[in-house]
């Protein structure tokens, strides 16, 4: 099995849980900007209420998830479509250097900008020589 | 920060039948050569280019243009020889909310004459213009029963 394993690497992961998004996602448009106090994220969601609007961090991926509030009414037909259904899902790596407790979100007119510090430890410090 | 092009498991179309598939190492493989390669075709383009949707029912017209980060102040209609333009300036900001770039946006879109331009109406939210273009009377569905003799 051990050889078996080394040919077929899934094989050694152990089994994962039948969790299955299947639903479409795109990844939105954004400018991400740093700075030495911290990154400042922009990231363009359109159609997007603040209700619908996730913002997560977990083991340094941060993640934005935006689902669309409108769906097209019954009556309407669609005579020509650029844009998709698809929510949006935008995962950034970092590298812990964030403070989590105080970033700041604000999301207005399908923008939301967010202002993520960095963390004191992660800031580029003057040492001083005796 | 970097952008994570690839997080491990999390779609997995050929869902494991029995347990696992040894097949799911494989497909993520090949998702991620995509994801990758064509990654940064998928996104949107935003810069100067918005995407627009047409629809109609049985009483307007209907267009629906993805402006984010606009505000209502920066988007103006115009309605030309059956032409709808679509106008708007993005402002590109820094950190303090100082404007360093303007961005202007247009678009003109092909709308049918059966259509009453003084009554076009528009709502913008969440970053959505959505213009409703009433038709005209003559140009509305009809149902005209005939007697059969």
């Amino acid at each position: 099995m051990t050889f078996l394993q080394s040919i077929v690497p899934s094989l050694a992961r152990p089994a994962q849980p039948a969790k299955v998004e299947t639903d479409a996602r795109v990844r939105p448009a954004f400018n991400l900007r740093e700075d030495e106090h911290g990154y400042s994220l922009t990231v363009f969601l359109p159609g997007v209420p603040k209700e619908n609007l996730e913002v997560t961090d977990h083991d340094g991926l941060l993640t934005v998830t935006g689902r669309r509030a409108w769906a097209q009414p019954k009556e309407w037909t669609a005579l020509y479509r650029e844009t998709s259904r698809a929510h949006f899902e935008l995962v950034l790596r970092h590298e812990g250097d964030i403070d989590l407790e105080k970033i700041n979100a604000e999301l207005k007119d399908g923008r939301l900008h967010l202002l993520l510090p960095k963390a004191e430890a992660a800031r580029p410090r003057k040492i001083a020589i005796n | 920060m970097t952008l994570a092009r690839y997080i491990h498991p999390r779609t997995t179309a050929l869902a494991p039948v029995f347990g696992r598939s040894p097949w799911l190492g494989l497909e993520s493989d090949i998702n991620r050569l995509f994801e990758t390669a064509l990654g940064d075709f998928a996104a949107p383009v935003f810069e100067h280019r918005f995407p627009v949707d047409l629809y109609e029912d049985k009483d307007n017209n209907y267009v629906r243009a993805e402006l984010p980060g606009l505000t209502r102040d920066d988007i103006s209609l115009e309605m030309v020889e059956g032409y709808l333009t679509i106008n708007g300036d993005r402002k590109v900001t820094d950190d303090d909310g100082k404007v360093v770039e303007t961005i202007s946006l247009n678009r003109s879109i092909a709308v049918p004459d059966a259509v009453v331009a003084d009554k076009i109406t528009a709502a913008f939210e969440h970053g959505v213009l959505t213009v409703t273009l009433p038709k005209r009377e003559e140009a509305k569905p009809k149902k005209i029963t005939i007697a059969v003799n």
